[in-house]
């Protein structure tokens, strides 16, 4: 067995493990640490996705693939982790009893995700799922002291196993239409007249709009968006930062090998669920996040609206249409993660997050206040931040595709998102606050905010490499 | 759709109708005694002491929690043993890896006091 395909997992479970060790041997009053080094180590594996990756081999037969699709996504969450990890410092700094688990849950809630990406059979697909969900139930539960906290975890554990169910079931369908597990076997047999997209076999077309829902839940897209809202005000913030990039661009790295390689959806009925869902999200995500006062609420909304957009890319399930997802995922982990990182930077950790407390920020403090301009103008898709061009390159394969109407819609749902990112940004520069005093920003989040809002911008200003990266990805893995 | 199912459903459609039967048959012909001692909580044959919704000592958990680890470890440890002499020496370190593992959570409940009953 070639063991270079899954460096990567075992290197992070080894991380999380290790983690876990260093909370039991640290002295008290030392455990301090665990949390730079588990930034230390995240950023290690980070250089280790990029400079020994081990390229386009395969685990179990193929049961695991790490194609350069998979390391993109895997370098993709390596980064979240290294962030929302320096995001964390702050909030763990009161948890001197259960600071390692916290990190060790991050860390293994990222071998998940990274399992999830290289799925190429259900049953890797499933255990990877799982490993990403149950620590993040957790992780959303741990501000004991505040009860919106842990009903924030029991919803997110109940929602998850309905979820899980409803995924099984429809692997189950499909397996029984099938009769495989592995992706290229499943794929082979749909592909058969018998269970064609054209004959509309019903097993196979229930399985897949099961296995489809399983995943609208993962990326929040309407209509199995209802947990999002709740769970990432409940969340401490940088869990929420987590669930925000993490765990949605899981769902995508899992949605794409499925609509690309195994179910039939160019020109079958899925197609249509995906356009469905891609409608159902922007419309739905971008209407109701206009009336929002919590910001971390707010921030679920326009994530409901992004997967929306991103399921774009999804729907025009093409080369252009997945190099642009690419391109989104990119600029959409850096802007969450530095407004999220401006959230939890204030007094309380972040725990209220209401838009009132960012009254007079641009007083406050103006660097924050600059990075969030930044990020807020990247998700509303206003030029030279990245968010402009992520959504020309979505809409302009849809449209070329002929979707004209979709793209339309899309660019309308744009005109309204930015009437509440402005009013946002009015409230930071605009309005006056009661309590003038500056803010002390730690020095975990200044870095957090200066990175997040460069990336931003330079993705924005020189899109080439990226671009070039996502491409090549795509061609590599569309044939 | 195949018809080799056909017995199956047979079978479970019979299973069910038997339980409707027997449930409908005993609702019929027993006889109806309500009163105060037959609706009292059950337990043991004992009388109940105070509410029965109280909190539960979360050791009791703990200790399942660590009992589904050595119970894990045994299921997976009989049948490595059975083929030990034919699967060699990566199935040994493959076990000792899995080993490993499982005793840093045992180390860890250790640590964080789970075995500990006060």
């Amino acid at each position: 067995m070639d063991f270079s395909a899954i460096r990567l997992e075992l290197v992070a479970a080894l991380i999380a493990l290790s983690l876990l060790a260093v909370g039991l041997i640290a002295p008290r009053g030392k455990r301090e640490m665990t949390g730079y080094i588990a930034a230390i180590a995240f950023l290690g594996l980070l250089a280790l996705a990029f400079l020994a990756p081990g390229h386009g081999s395969s685990f179990l037969g193929g049961r695991f693939l790490n194609d350069p699709l998979a390391l993109f996504f895997k370098r993709v969450f390596i980064t979240a982790a290294f962030l929302v990890a320096l995001m964390s410092l702050r909030f763990t700094a009161g948890l001197e009893e259960s600071r390692s688990e916290f990190f060790a849950l991050l860390a293994f809630s990222l071998v998940g995700m990274m399992v999830l990406s290289s799925a190429n059979d259900f049953l890797s697909l499933y255990i990877g799922l799982e490993l990403m969900t149950i620590p993040l139930v957790v992780l959303t539960a741990y501000d004991r002291a505040s009860g919106k906290s842990t009903e924030a975890g029991t919803k997110y554990v109940l929602l998850s196993a309905i979820s899980s169910a409803v995924l099984l079931f429809g692997l189950s369908l499909l397996f029984g239409a099938s009769g495989s597990l592995a992706y290229g076997d499943v794929a082979a047999a749909l592909a058969k007249p018998a269970f064609g997209p054209a004959s509309g076999d019903p097993l196979a077309v229930i399985g897949g709009v099961m296995a489809l829902a399983g995943f609208a839940f993962k990326i929040a897209a309407v209509p199995f968006h209802m947990w999002s809202p709740d769970i990432y005000e409940g969340a401490p913030t940088p869990v929420a930062a987590f669930l925000a990039v993490g765990s949605k661009t899981a769902g995508f790295a899992a949605l794409a090998r499925l609509l690309f390689f195994v179910l039939p959806s160019n020109g079958g009925g899925l197609s249509l669920v995906v356009i469905s869902l891609s409608v159902l999200s922007m419309v739905v995500g971008n209407l109701i996040a206009l009336p929002q006062t919590n910001m971390k609420r707010l921030l679920a909304y326009s994530s409901i609206a992004h997967a929306g957009y991103m399921l774009l890319g999804l729907v025009a399930a093409s080369r252009a249409g997945l190099s642009a997802l690419l391109y989104y995922i990119v600029l959409y982990l850096f802007a969450n993660v530095g407004i999220f990182a401006a959230i939890s930077s204030f007094g309380d950790g972040g725990r209220s997050g209401e838009i009132a407390s960012l009254r007079g920020l641009w007083k406050r403090s103006p660097f924050m206040a600059a990075s969030l301009l930044v990020c807020l103008l990247s998700l509303a898709g206003i030029p030279p931040a990245a968010g402009f061009l992520g959504k020309f390159y979505l809409l302009a394969e849809v449209a070329r595709q002929g979707k004209l109407w979709l793209a339309a819609l899309a660019l309308l749902m744009s005109l309204v998102s930015i009437s509440y990112y402005i009013s946002v940004i009015r409230v930071i520069i605009m309005e006056k606050a009661e309590d003038e005093s500056r803010i002390r920003v730690p020095i975990a989040q200044k870095a957090i905010l200066a990175l997040s809002a460069l990336a931003t911008v330079g993705l924005g200003v020189f899109p080439g490499p990226l671009t070039a990266w996502t491409q090549a990805i795509a061609a590599a893995v569309l044939r | 759709m195949s018809t080799g199912y056909l017995p199956l459903v047979i079978f479970a459609a019979g299973g069910m109708l038997f339980a409707l039967v027997v449930l409908a048959t005993n609702w019929l012909f027993r006889p109806r005694h309500g009163g105060r001692e037959k609706e009292r909580t059950y337990e043991c044959g004992l009388d109940t002491e105070g509410q029965t919704w109280i909190q539960f000592k979360i050791g009791y958990y703990l200790y399942a929690l660590v009992f589904v680890v050595f119970d894990v470890e045994t299921v997976f440890l009989f049948p490595w043993a059975l083929t030990f002499k034919a699967s060699g020496m990566v199935s040994f370190a493959e076990m000792a890896i899995f080993i490993a593992v499982l005793a840093m959570g045992i180390w860890y409940a250790w640590r964080k006091g789970a075995f500990e009953w006060n």
